[in-house]
């Protein structure tokens, strides 16, 4: 049945088969199906998550039907639950969905053991009191979980898991692997078997530029005491040096190694990201530790030892101007370097799983290839308890924050985003969410503001009025655009968080819908 | 619709746009949007029958300009089989005067594309040539038609690339393998080549129309 | 109908906008806080109360131009945000692999055309909103279709489908006589596109904001591979697929076009790719690679194309009500690293040839076309000589080359105002070599002619004009 495969093409080009693989195997709870809840969940849907359990208490009434995609007329006086369930259905029949006619406050309360069951949380439009129970209810299940709530023009999504650790990060842009300063012995002997001084220009303009920036290092090495060019003026000397060499006009060739030579000048060894996961005290393993700290710790001692202060080679290479010949011989040259990289990794990871108690081979093959070829790339994100987060923010970043313009209308919005659960567990309900109190409503919430602010140690003048003001304007109101851009990235970053593929947020998201000017706060 | 609705939507929403405001600064949004009466404005420009009228993209106005500064040697002659007004499609003859093509005629086509400068034209060599760059298909060879196009790049450079090609033939970029290694390695075979080529005849296995004037 | 009567004492009881809490239970309950409320950081003519709300229901007509991926988003989202006059132009039919984002579509749909089945299936969700699809080209649409609109949503793929309908919103601009664009005559467009895990949502606002030709250097031209490379020096998989496709396929199918869309033609590419591919030693050449690179295929998914679309509807919402400040003018995103989002302010051209204003010039109906290039160069703004004209598609006179100077040269003795059609103004463009400072530059001009003393004729044709 080939359906289900052209059905996902387009992402799958994105995350890949495994990256579905997972997603297909994967079981989410959604808490609340307003139209946050709705609209992540239909993303996920589409994307053929494995399996969707809608948790809502309330009936549908008028007001959904102007903000919900996943209710109609017929679903009025209904359960919420049920009518989105069944929409949901609709637009995947892979998905296996079903609804739970229950508070998710209630769930929390009384059966926090429902949770455990699931791969990961969606909660959406839950008061600051009840994140923070589920918080540790699915911190101590090991059950991911994702925060979710529009409110007005602003919203916010924020991730909880304990520790998110990603092979494939796949960043936008990286600096390629190519040892160009410190090339291994198969590299160099490749370099010097090919001449720069051919007089066929046809050759010429075909060396690879890999092979003339490590001929021109090597060159460049022997006249200054064995080191690379450092400073501005020799890095200038260098690349002059380079289009010396060249002797035609339209040498791409040339024009690619001066262009990378910054390759070239880069330090050596590993850059710092990578030396503080090394660093990290779970590399210290024992049986208890993931794969992903075993690997680390193999890869530790690949480091130290046969890489010499370098991670296995990633084994592929950028195009470049090149004949065929000296292009497909140098992707050997790597490829065969990365083997040999994965197969003394493969040995060190069965010898640590050993030494650990574990299988040695429980930990497959693939892993291992995956885990070296992205092994410059690896990430690490941890996630404080929201209710820690709450009650001990970050000061010196709050105060930074606060006191940067491009941050202060984000972090406005974070107060106040708390300032209205206050205002709520006192009252009833939120500020501005029923008309006619209004002029109070923006007095009491200022004040609330004020005290939530001093409680944290900071300056309170410094949130404005017009935020405040606007904040009351809102009146807890769920836009179903803002609904739509909040559900679109907390379902991203559910796809982040169990493809294990890309980065996740490591903060909290906050929505501007006034300018535009979201940000992310690490508190 | 009724026009008149119109002027009450005016008023509800947009009454402050009057002429006695205050001049407001060009970036302020609001004062532009008096989205519902561009309505009436345009129900009677339309009975004029202004709107019908094809609006020229910033393409065709870009190639109006690259076309009036044509400054083309006399070897090469352009023309438009659509007449004065469709500058998208075109033809450029080349008569080279000296090197090995001379007293060749060489046919090109042009489709520009409607977001010219944006992409390149679309260039095909309309004449069968037994050229180390240039396909037997018609394909060119020609770095500023494809990796290396710029907007700031126009018509007449790409005119003066295709003559030079022809005075120049480069047996370093070959897109007709066979030409370029006779080039390369047998100059005085490749003219005799190219001499039998443009006079109607066989190299090889290929048959090559006359194009000798 | 009880939430009915509600609002109906509350409409006729509060003179100002504070309401009771009459909307509490109405379809409206969320925006109308928005919409009914004053506000703090609003637009300048932003004027809160039931009638915004209803005004906006009854009359506000926005065009949605696209129904793929962020069409889909956008239809809803519109629908869903106070909009109830939709109208949808697509002319793609629906295919499997849309699926997985345009979740307006299910899998007994495919081959039927995207927009009406998108148009429906709102519809029949949210009662009260009407969506009138056009299965057709955007450019089957004559320009009385596009001006019955008060904003357009773009929901695009190309930069060739932008660039066009740019070049129609920015047509209706039309400035007074110090150089103002007049508000009557501003079409908004919202332009939102996205790429995997990025994606950008802005808003343009002709003669106040950059369009998008202003801005065109924003997208990137795609990437070619040098047909030698192709031919001589292949290296990647692509290298080889795109041999197959371009070169080989000509070679061997004498003059029959290649299709993308017929499998039989994909399937041949990705076989003779295949075996290029091992003449060489080169690695990677899959059927999805070869469709990838064949069709250009851009990675889709549906949660970028909801954060684009909602940003797109919410500036949407904020240009035709004023409920809070716009996005100014761009923004980008992307989420393969974390979250980011950046705001960046672009600044129009002055000179732009789409929405520029263009130089005023005054001219008597007897004018002849010599005479007004002779002029030109006169003009104290423009000191243009050896200018070429062309108006509206039409070439009126060219400089060169000489083919197209015969061709023109009988116009030169004929009035400009019977060239251009006897209309009382329009817009014309010249080319000619410009001196600023001393320097001769060539340059391309717009320039708006209104010719004197048909004043009455300009007044029967086109009211407003002042």
């Amino acid at each position: 049945m080939a359906e289900p495969k052209t059905k996902y093409d387009r992402q799958l080009r994105i995350w890949g088969e495994q990256g579905q693989a997972a997603l297909e195997k994967a079981s989410v709870c959604l808490l609340n199906c307003g139209p946050t809840g709705s609209e992540t969940l239909k993303n996920l849907v589409l994307g053929g998550i494995g399996s969707i359990t809608v948790v809502d208490g309330s009936k549908v009434d008028v007001g959904d039907l102007g903000n919900n995609f996943m209710v109609d007329e017929s679903s009025v006086g209904e359960s919420k639950a049920k009518c989105v369930c069944t929409f949901l259905q609709e637009l995947n029949a892979a998905v296996k969905a079903r609804f739970i006619d229950e508070y998710p406050e209630k769930l929390i309360e009384m059966k926090p053991s429902f949770f455990s069951e699931f791969t990961l949380v969606v909660a959406t439009q839950l008061p600051e009191r009840s994140m923070v129970n589920l918080d540790r209810i699915c911190r101590d299940a090991n059950v991911m979980l994702v925060f979710a709530r529009s409110y007005g023009l602003t919203g916010v999504v924020r991730l909880s898991v304990k520790e998110h650790t990603v092979i494939e990060s796949k960043p936008d842009h990286f600096l390629d692997d190519l040892r160009l300063n410190n090339p291994w012995l198969e590299l160099k002997r490749f370099s010097e078997s090919i001449d720069m001084n051919v007089p066929d220009p046809v050759a010429h303009k075909h060396i690879p530029y890999v092979v003339i920036l490590i001929k021109m290092a090597e060159e460049w090495a022997k006249s200054h005491n064995g080191s690379l060019p450092s400073t501005r003026e020799e890095k200038k000397e260098f690349k002059d040096l380079l289009k010396s060499k060249m002797i035609g006009l339209d040498e791409d060739n040339y024009k690619e190694a001066v262009d990378a030579s910054f390759k070239l000048f880069a330090p050596r060894g590993i850059n710092s990201n990578l030396r503080q996961i090394l660093d990290d005290n779970c590399a210290e393993v024992d049986s208890r530790s993931s794969d992903f700290w075993v690997l680390v710790a193999a890869l530790k001692e690949f480091i130290f030892n046969e890489g010499g202060g370098e991670a296995p080679v990633e084994g592929s290479i950028p195009d470049m101007t090149s004949s065929t010949e000296h292009y497909v011989s140098l992707q050997k040259i790597y490829q065969a370097k990365a083997e040999a990289d994965i197969l003394v990794m493969e040995l060190r990871v069965r010898n640590i799983l050993k030494k650990i108690g574990r299988d040695p081979d429980s930990i497959s093959k693939m892993t291992i290839k995956s885990f070296c070829k992205n092994a410059r790339k690896l990430t690490v994100c941890r996630y404080r308890l929201v209710g820690e987060e709450f009650s001990s923010p970050s000061l010196p970043e709050l105060q930074k924050y606060l006191t940067d313009e491009d941050y202060s209308m984000a972090v406005g919005f974070y107060i106040l985003l708390r300032a209205v659960d206050r205002f709520a567990a006192n009252l009833n309900s939120f500020p501005g969410q029923f008309d006619g109190e209004m002029d109070e409503d923006v007095s009491r919430l200022k004040s609330i503001t004020v005290g939530l602010l001093t409680e944290l140690g900071c300056n309170s003048s410094i949130l404005t009025e017009d935020l405040i003001n606007e904040m009351c304007r809102f009146g807890a109101a769920e836009l179903h655009a803002v609904a739509a851009f909040i559900g679109g990235i907390a379902s991203q970053e559910v796809i982040k968080l169990i493809t294990k593929q890309f980065v996740p947020i490591c903060g909290t998201f906050i929505f501007n819908g006034i300018d535009h000017k979201s940000q992310i706060l690490c508190l | 619709m009724d026009a008149c609705l119109f002027l009450m939507i005016l008023n509800v929403c947009f009454n402050e746009l009057q002429a006695d405001d205050p001049v407001v600064s060009d970036d302020d949004y609001g004062k532009m949007i008096k989205l519902f009466k561009v309505k009436e404005k345009q129900l009677a420009d339309n009975a004029n029958g202004k709107t019908l009228i094809k609006k020229q993209t910033a393409g065709e106005l870009r190639l109006h300009k690259d076309i009036s500064e044509l400054n083309l040697p006399k070897s090469c002659q352009i023309s438009f089989p659509n007449g004065k007004d469709d500058l998208m499609n075109f033809e450029v003859t080349i008569r080279p005067d000296e090197g090995y093509y001379l007293g060749g005629t060489f046919v090109f086509s042009f489709q520009v594309p409607p977001v010219y400068p944006h992409e390149p034209p679309k260039v095909k060599c309309k004449t069968k040539v037994y050229h180390p760059n240039i396909d037997l298909e018609g394909n060119v060879c020609l770095n500023i038609l494809r990796e290396d196009w710029k907007p700031v790049l126009n018509i007449n450079t790409i005119i003066y690339g295709l003559f030079h090609l022809f005075t120049q033939p480069n047996s370093e970029d070959p897109l007709n393998h066979e030409a370029a290694a006779v080039l390369r390695d047998n100059p005085k075979m490749f003219e005799s080549n190219v001499r039998r080529a443009m006079a109607g005849g066989y190299v090889g296995q290929t048959y090559f129309q006359r194009c000798l004037s | 109908m009880h939430t009915d009567i509600e609002i109906v004492e509350a409409e006729q009881t509060s003179i100002d906008c504070t309401m009771a809490d009459s909307t509490a239970n109405s379809r409206t309950r969320d925006l109308d806080k928005l919409l009914l409320r004053p506000g703090h950081l609003i637009g300048p003519n932003f004027e809160p109360g039931p009638e915004l709300r209803d005004d906006l229901q009854e009359y506000a007509k926005v065009l949605v131009i696209g129904a793929g991926g962020l069409g889909c988003e956008l239809l809803k989202d519109l629908a869903l945000s106070g909009f109830k006059n939709l109208e949808v132009i697509d002319m793609d039919r629906i295919e499997i692999t849309n699926l997985n984002r345009q979740f307006l579509f299910r899998l007994e749909d495919v081959g039927k055309p995207k927009a009406e089945v998108a148009a429906k299936r709102v519809m029949e969700r949210v009662s009260g909103v009407n969506i009138v699809p056009h299965f057709c080209r955007i450019e089957d649409k004559d320009l009385d279709f596009y001006s019955d609109f008060n904003i357009i949503a773009l929901g695009l793929d190309s930069v060739e489908a932008r660039s066009y309908i740019n070049s129609v919103a920015c047509s209706f601009l039309e400035y007074d006589s110090e150089d103002k664009p007049r508000e009557e005559t501003i079409k908004p467009m919202v332009d939102g596109g996205t790429e995997g895990f990025k994606g950008h949502a802005r808003v343009i606002i002709p003669g106040v904001t950059p369009c998008f030709e202003c801005t065109i250097w924003l997208f990137p031209p795609q990437v070619k591979f040098p047909l030698c490379t192709l031919a001589e020096t292949p290296r990647t998989a692509a290298h080889c697929i795109e041999y197959a496709h371009l070169i080989k396929w000509d070679e061997v199918h004498n003059g029959k076009a290649f299709d993308p869309d017929n499998p039989e033609h994909m399937q041949w590419v990705y076989t003779e790719a295949l075996k290029r591919a091992e003449l060489f030693g080169i690695p990677g050449v899959t059927y999805s690679l070869t469709q990838g690179v064949v069709k250009n295929i851009i990675p889709a998914i549906a949660s970028t194309n909801a954060i684009i679309s909602a940003a797109c509807t919410l500036e949407t919402l904020k240009i035709a009500s004023g409920c809070s400040k716009t996005l100014s003018n761009y923004m980008s995103y992307n989420g393969v690293e974390g979250v980011h989002v950046k705001v960046t302010e672009f600044v129009r051209d002055k000179d732009c040839l789409v929405c520029g204003s263009g130089v005023l010039i005054e001219l008597d109906a007897s004018v002849t076309l010599k005479k007004f290039i002779n002029l030109l160069e006169d003009h104290p703004n423009l000191h243009l000589s050896k200018a070429s004209v062309t108006h509206q598609g039409k070439n009126l006179y060219m400089q060169a080359p000489p083919v197209l100077e015969e061709m023109t040269r009988s116009n030169l003795t004929r009035p400009l105002f019977d060239l251009m059609g006897q209309v009382a103004r329009d817009t014309v463009h010249v080319t000619g070599m410009m001196s600023k400072n001393d320097k001769k530059m060539s340059g391309l001009r717009k320039l708006r002619v209104v010719f004197k003393g048909v004043d009455g004729v300009a007044d029967m044709d086109s009211a407003g004009s002042a």
